[in-house]
């Protein structure tokens, strides 16, 4: 049972709308795949394609090398978690998971050997007689999830399934979604909007804008090394800063923001003219008001918000802009000590510093340019 | 999911019933008002367009034209509906605007007497009041007693002592509004419960007084409502026939409907009935698309699933 | 809220309205009932209660053959109108409501019209149509059921296709994924949710049958094909005895009846607010 996905230039258009517009993504076996974006990005319509609820406008979908574009969906050895989870009302919890197994072809002790299997997975053994109506939000899931697992599809497709669960039960799914899918082993296909979900989770994600795909790789290369503007700043905080990009010293790229010079080991080092630049909060370094050396940059203290675990400590710098550095709360005296009108010295090393095109080209492979130098300092 | 013509074909039945029982049979209407009269008197259908006689629709028109009896009975019809639409929404909104808000844990109980005349059939309550207004009913004592008859004299609105059942246009605009006002207070009802507590709260939390609040914000919400109820019964009102026939013994208090029924069934004259029924349809054809096109279920939502 | 408590408030006037509105409106009928009951011939005066006119030995609603054939008639034109009118409403409601593309609109319309024709216009129509065009059929029963359906029909869509956009396409894609074809997509998951509407859309088409007078009147043709309306109808001008309210209370009783059971029905498993709509027929 492999379970690989394959897209291949698929496209979706709804009368004069581009839902999808000509994606490609390879979406190994057994991995836990996201499909991540803001809402009308084209990930639900993807989804709903694999599922087969969508005929694709052109494209292919391989699952396991036969293209299933145009194969109706209750043919497709492919099953989804809807984000309402759809449970059947009118039938109970074990009926409910008992659904799908009428077609194929198993004794009624089989049925129900699978049906006990796929409660007990998801712990919802004791439910079995209870009505769907009757059950909490994430007991409901849980019973989508047995009613889809008990038929051991290849790929299973998870339309936003924790959307509508509070905070705390969300996380504790989370850890339960992502120790079943090692546990049976198949393919998950996520979607999700909420970029921290994808994080904890993924194997694999893949960022969606406007119906195409701007990155699709591991949850940290996505983080760490962003391909685009849009990326960047969908994932975390970006503190992204319009830079001219003048020459490259070595390895580093030489960007002037404001009249500033600082220099970039990541990213496009290659370009030049107009760009982004982005460093993450946690790699911002905050010295003192004196320290003047390279890779510096002056500023003001706008405010500081207490996170519980860090500071976010919010600097005005010169050129006007706003950077969030992260600053642990370690007990010492210096995080604290960062009050709102301080005047401080922003260290940004170049090995945190990236740069990013602004005309943001799409990324339709997963692969991309191993960067040409990752010199440790710089 | 599923093929475009799987659903087209599921709805087709009944496509074709409405089509054959409702489209053709007002067609047959067109056929016959421009058709002609055979030895008997019984119309003959011309079913080609081009072989349409307009003599009949003609003639008729020129009854409107001349001030005849179709023209005095059109105003009259229009005149009563007026007068009892206007009733309708005296009484009306006062009535539901106090079920919507007002009712508190009455609310059920006033529903449900809003609910059951809806469903008791309009002959048995007409009859009841013919029942109450005859000469030895009670309700005519009632009447009397309370001085309302009296009132009604003076003003000029009854004939004659106890004779609420002579043809007295009184009787058939109250008995209109008595039959119909169910129908007008109903979606009232509903519309005005629609309206989101949140609005009025704002506006009194802004300053306004209780009255202000209704004429500024409760009243214009509800006006689609009130506009889609005064639609709602004026439809019927206009075709109505039994309701001036049961209450009134003269000719004297004639709508249209009277005038149709009189000529369809009655008399042996069913070409001008078919043409007089094609210029109320005409009439009504306005208000009948208002009244779709502001309800909700007008309007298609395209399912893109 | 203190704002409602205005001493003769707005409140205080408009309860005294609405009361008296109540009043107005149901004490004719609830008089009429009690004359059903009444001992003598009079419908003015009480003379004792009985119940004769139901089931007396003469005149009576069980006994007099007018009365009863007309009930009788009533009843079999409700269920032949139901019979005919669900099965097609529903499926015009589920083609209605997927129907993909252009002419979705038209149909809706056309769906919708009866529901705002006057119906001396639909019984005209109809009776030049079974006079000049469809003379096999003819007047009589057959016709009489026929209109009935033409316009009960629309009722029927309305409550289904509520009910539709309630339920809305996710349980059938979730069948669909769980394996189910087309068929099964309907059978097993579709009809099960959609059975308090079509039960609810049948028990109205009922009432409306049973309580409809100008089509019905409009396509008669003799005497066995009068209803219970048309009874009223004819004989208020003659000197009717209480049989005529005891036969209108029986009738009322019977749509009363069948409404509840729709309430109830729809209350039960598609929830109060629905089963309000249908009771206050949202058109």
């Amino acid at each position: 049972m492999e379970g690989e996905i394959r897209l291949e230039e698929l496209c979706k258009r709804f009368d004069d709308v581009t839902a999808v517009d000509g994606i490609d993504l390879e979406m190994p076996p057994g991995e836990f795949f996201t499909l991540l974006g803001p809402s009308g990005c084209g990930k639900t319509t993807t989804l709903r394609m694999i599922a087969g609820f969508e005929r694709p406008t052109s494209g292919r979908i391989l699952l396991d090398g036969t293209d299933v574009a145009r194969v109706p969906p209750h043919q497709r050895n492919v099953n989804t978690v809807f984000q309402s989870y759809a449970l059947f009302p009118h039938l109970d919890v074990a009926k409910n998971v008992a659904f799908g197994l009428k077609y194929h072809k198993l004794s009624k002790e089989e049925r129900a050997e699978r049906v006990g299997e796929a409660l007990e997975l998801v712990s919802m053994a004791d439910f079995a007689r209870r009505k769907a109506d009757q059950l909490s939000g994430g007991q409901q899931q849980r019973v989508a999830l047995a009613r889809a697992l008990v038929l051991r599809p290849r790929v299973l497709l998870l339309d936003e399934p924790l959307g509508a669960l509070d905070a705390q039960l969300r996380k504790n799914l989370q850890v339960e979604l992502k120790t079943l899918q090692t546990e049976v082993g198949i393919t998950f296909i996520f979607v999700t909007h909420d970029q921290s979900e994808a994080l904890t989770m993924s194997d694999r994600i893949a960022v969606m804008d406007r119906g195409r795909v701007e990155q699709a790789a591991s949850p940290k290369e996505i983080y760490e090394e962003p391909e685009t503007v849009f990326v960047a700043d969908f994932l975390g905080v970006s503190n992204l800063l319009s830079a001219t990009a003048v020459g490259q010293d070595g390895g580093a790229s030489t960007v002037r923001v404001g009249d500033r010079t600082l220099r970039a080991l990541q990213g496009a080092t290659g370009a030049r003219g107009d760009v982004k630049v982005m460093i993450r909060p946690e790699r911002i370094e905050i010295e003192p008001h004196s320290n003047t050396g390279e890779d510096r940059m002056p500023g003001m203290v706008e405010r500081s918000v207490f996170l519980g675990g860090a500071y976010e400590v919010h600097v005005r710098v010169l050129g006007g802009e706003l950077l969030k550095a992260m600053v642990p709360n370690d007990g010492g005296v210096a995080a604290a000590a960062l009050e709102p009108g301080a005047a401080v010295s922003l260290h940004l090393p170049p090995d945190a510093v990236r740069v990013l095109r602004t005309s943001e080209p799409a990324v339709e492979a997963e692969g991309e340019q191993p960067d040409a130098t990752k010199v440790a300092d710089g | 999911m599923g093929s475009r013509w799987t659903w087209r074909l599921v709805a087709l039945p009944g496509v074709v019933w409405l089509s054959v029982f409702f489209l053709l049979a007002f067609y047959v209407v067109l056929a016959v008002a421009f058709g002609n009269q055979d030895t008997l008197s019984q119309p003959v259908p011309h079913w080609n367009p081009l072989d349409w006689n307009v003599g009949y629709v003609l003639d008729t028109l020129k009854n409107f034209w001349h001030g005849g009896p179709f023209l005095k009975v059109s105003l009259r019809t229009v005149e009563f509906v007026a007068i009892a639409v206007a009733l309708s929404l005296l009484i009306g909104y006062p009535v539901a605007y106090f079920a919507a808000r007002h009712a508190g844990r009455w609310k059920g109980a006033i529903l449900l007497a809003l609910i059951v005349p809806l469903w008791i059939n309009y002959l048995m309550r007409m009859l009841a009041w013919v029942n109450l207004l005859a000469p030895d009913g009670i309700g005519s004592d009632v009447l009397h007693g309370l001085g309302i008859e009296k009132l009604f004299l003076t003003l000029g609105l009854l004939d004659e002592p106890g004779g609420w059942l002579n043809g007295q246009p009184t009787t058939v605009i109250l008995a209109l509004v008595y039959g119909y006002i169910p129908f007008f207070i109903l979606p009232l009802f509903v519309a005005i419960d629609r309206i989101d507590r949140r609005h009025i709260e704002a506006a009194r939390d802004l300053g306004a007084s209780a009255r202000s609040a209704f004429f500024r914000v409760t009243l214009p919400l509800s006006l689609p409502g009130i506009l889609a109820g005064c639609v709602l019964i004026a439809l019927p009102m206009f075709g109505d026939y039994y309701t001036a026939d049961l209450v009134s013994a003269s000719t004297q208090t004639n709508m249209i409907g009277n005038q149709i029924d009189e000529l369809m069934r009655q008399g042996s004259e069913k070409v001008t009935g078919a043409a007089l029924t094609l210029f109320l349809s005409l009439f009504l054809l306005g208000l009948m698309f208002y009244y779709l096109r502001t309800t909700r279920r007008a309007g298609t939502t395209a399912q893109t699933t | 809220m203190s704002w409602l408590r205005n001493p003769w408030g707005r409140p205080r006037f408009l309860m005294l309205i609405t009361g008296g509105y109540i009043l107005w409106s149901v004490v004719p009928v609830l008089l009429a009932i009690a004359f059903a009951f009444n001992n003598g011939r009079s419908r003015t005066t009480w003379q004792g209660f009985s119940t004769r006119w139901f089931t007396g030995e003469t005149g009576s609603v069980l006994h007099d053959s007018a009365l009863r054939d007309a009930l009788g008639h009533t009843l079999l034109l409700a269920v032949i109108c139901v019979a005919v009118a669900t099965p097609l409403g529903v499926a015009l409601a589920l083609g209605l409501q997927r129907w993909r593309g252009r002419g979705s609109g038209t149909v809706n319309t056309l769906m919708l019209l009866p529901l705002v024709t006057p119906e001396i216009v639909m019984g005209v129509a109809l009776l030049l149509l079974f006079l000049r065009l469809f003379g096999g059929i003819g007047l009589g029963t057959d016709a009489q059921a026929i209109g009935q359906v033409t316009f009960t029909l629309s009722y029927v869509v309305v409550i289904v296709r509520g009910r539709l956009v309630s339920i809305g396409p996710e349980y059938e894609e979730a069948a669909a994924d769980l394996g189910a074809p087309r068929r099964d997509q309907f059978s097993r998951v579709m009809l099960p949710l959609l059975a308090p509407a079509i039960v609810a859309s049948a028990a109205v088409a009922f009432a409306i049958s049973i309580d409809d007078f100008v089509v019905t009147q409009y396509l008669s043709s003799d005497a066995s094909t009068t209803t219970v309306s048309m009874l009223l109808y004819s004989s208020a001008r003659g000197a009717p005895t209480p049989a005529l309210n005891a036969i209108a209370t029986v009738n009322l009783v019977i749509t009363l009846a069948t409404l509840t059971f729709a309430y109830l029905v729809y209350r039960r498993f598609a929830g109060r607010e629905e089963a309000t709509s249908i009771a206050t027929l949202e058109v």
